[in-house]
């Protein structure tokens, strides 16, 4: 559409919406950083859950740990509404039906595929079921591209499989040790979870046309925290293991930094979709799994493998070219 | 008395009453209904139009300097806005 106005009112208004891109972008670049951070504390804190038997460690601690996460993200982001003033935004919009379709958003996102995610690491592996869930970001494009009618330049797609493809080969790492007799159920449920993130964001987008980000991730936060330990964990005997990890403040501490991260995460993930697209977005927050080997190198002295170098600089080309048109970034003062 | 709207929608809402608006006449015209609240602030409201220009429900189409020199952003909604508001508003706001 062309926009009317005077020269210096266009002006003003065109760096206003590079900022806005740009500003799209960090938010989406920062959603993978504190998701990396969030991956990183969350396996620290699985690590201080006391022990609870062969069993438990392949249903239930995942699952109670997948519950605690949303539901402590949730409260911080409860906190960090209700400190905005906008804590009536999340009952009105709890009535409307764009605000129940976050709801059925967090169903699939949350329940679905975190669980999915939890389950197919404890059952697969790290190592493979990584590699299905990283391709979450092309299944959001496909279906925000079907269900959105959202454009998708040439250039992201080729940003977003150089990502996965460096997603991949990162987590191309075999798991140390034998390979569960669950493997291929493991890798079924990694598929769960990237079909299931992949819907969530496309639903989520589509709400939030009407309704405000920020409110949006609370409410996805809580609905799926609340569902998974309601509908789920009894199933599986999870609610022993929340009662055990309340017990412990070192453990529970652990499990709300992380859900700390995951709600600053969350928000600038639902905050970049809805300032760039479903595609962008996605495949901004997909750098997590680069920003996981960095942080796991820098903080946790891990090994900085051939392949994690190598997956890390193809997850880096991929996000920077989602992000960056070369064309433009080379045409060097015309634009701010 | 209809429910409060989310403020995002309401103001998708009340764009769809008028020709083309900004930010300002929005506030102006949203003040006896979220005046009070602390996201009633100008940042907060351009940042409304902005996500959902993005989202394709509303299209900007002219821009001016105020008396203050500050930038005004003129939307108007789109078709897709409207089919969003038909299918979607509560009905106690349909007319």
């Amino acid at each position: 559409m062309n926009v009317s106005g005077n020269q210096t009112a266009l002006m003003m208004k065109r760096k206003l919406d590079a900022n806005f891109d740009k500003k799209g972008v960090l938010i989406g670049l920062f959603s993978g950083g504190t998701w990396g951070i969030n991956n990183v504390v969350l396996g620290i804190a699985l690590t201080l859950v006391p022990a609870l038997g062969d069993n438990a460690a392949l249903y239930a601690i995942p699952l109670a740990a997948a519950c605690m996460n949303d539901i402590l993200a949730g409260l911080w982001l409860l906190i960090y509404n209700g400190w905005a003033g906008r804590f009536q935004e999340i009952i009105r919009s709890l009535k409307t039906v764009p605000g129940l379709m976050v709801c059925l958003a967090a169903l699939l996102g949350g329940p679905v595929a975190n669980s999915g995610y939890l389950l197919g690491i404890s059952m697969a592996g790290p190592a493979y079921a990584l590699t299905i869930t990283a391709l979450y970001p092309v299944v959001g494009s496909i279906f925000s591209r079907i269900f959105l009618k959202q454009h998708i330049l040439p250039r992201v797609w080729v940003g977003m499989l150089l990502s996965v493809v460096g997603a991949v080969v990162i987590s191309y790492v075999p798991p140390e040790g034998t390979t569960s007799d669950n493997f291929y159920l493991g890798l079924m449920f990694a598929s769960l979870a990237a079909l299931g993130w992949g819907a969530e964001a496309v639903l989520a987008v589509f709400g939030m046309s009407m309704i405000d980000p920020k409110i949006a991730i609370n409410i996805r936060e809580l609905t799926s925290g609340l569902c998974i330990a309601i509908f789920i964990l009894p199933f599986v005997g999870g609610w022993a293991v929340i009662s055990q990890v309340a017990a412990v403040p070192a453990t529970f501490g652990t499990f709300a930094i992380a859900g700390l991260a995951a709600g600053v995460s969350y928000l600038a993930w639902y905050t970049a979709n809805s300032k760039c697209g479903v595609a962008k977005g996605m495949a901004l927050n997909g750098t997590y799994v680069m920003w996981g080997v960095i942080l796991s190198v820098v903080f946790m002295s891990a090994e900085l493998t051939q392949n994690l170098a190598i997956g890390s600089i193809l997850v880096l080309i991929g996000a920077t070219l989602v992000a960056i048109n070369p064309k433009e970034f080379f045409k060097k003062g015309e634009e701010a | 008395m209809a429910d409060k709207l989310p403020l995002r929608f309401r103001i998708l809402h009340y764009i769809s009453t008028v020709d083309k608006t900004c930010a300002a006449e929005i506030m102006k015209a949203l003040k006896s209904e979220y005046g009070t609240e602390k996201q009633f602030t100008k940042g907060v409201f351009i940042e409304h139009l902005l996500d959902m220009k993005a989202n394709f429900v509303i299209d900007d189409n002219d821009v001016v300097l105020d008396d203050k020199g500050e930038l005004a952003i003129y939307y108007s909604i789109n078709d897709e806005g409207k089919r969003l508001l038909k299918k979607y508003l509560p009905k106690q706001w349909q007319k």
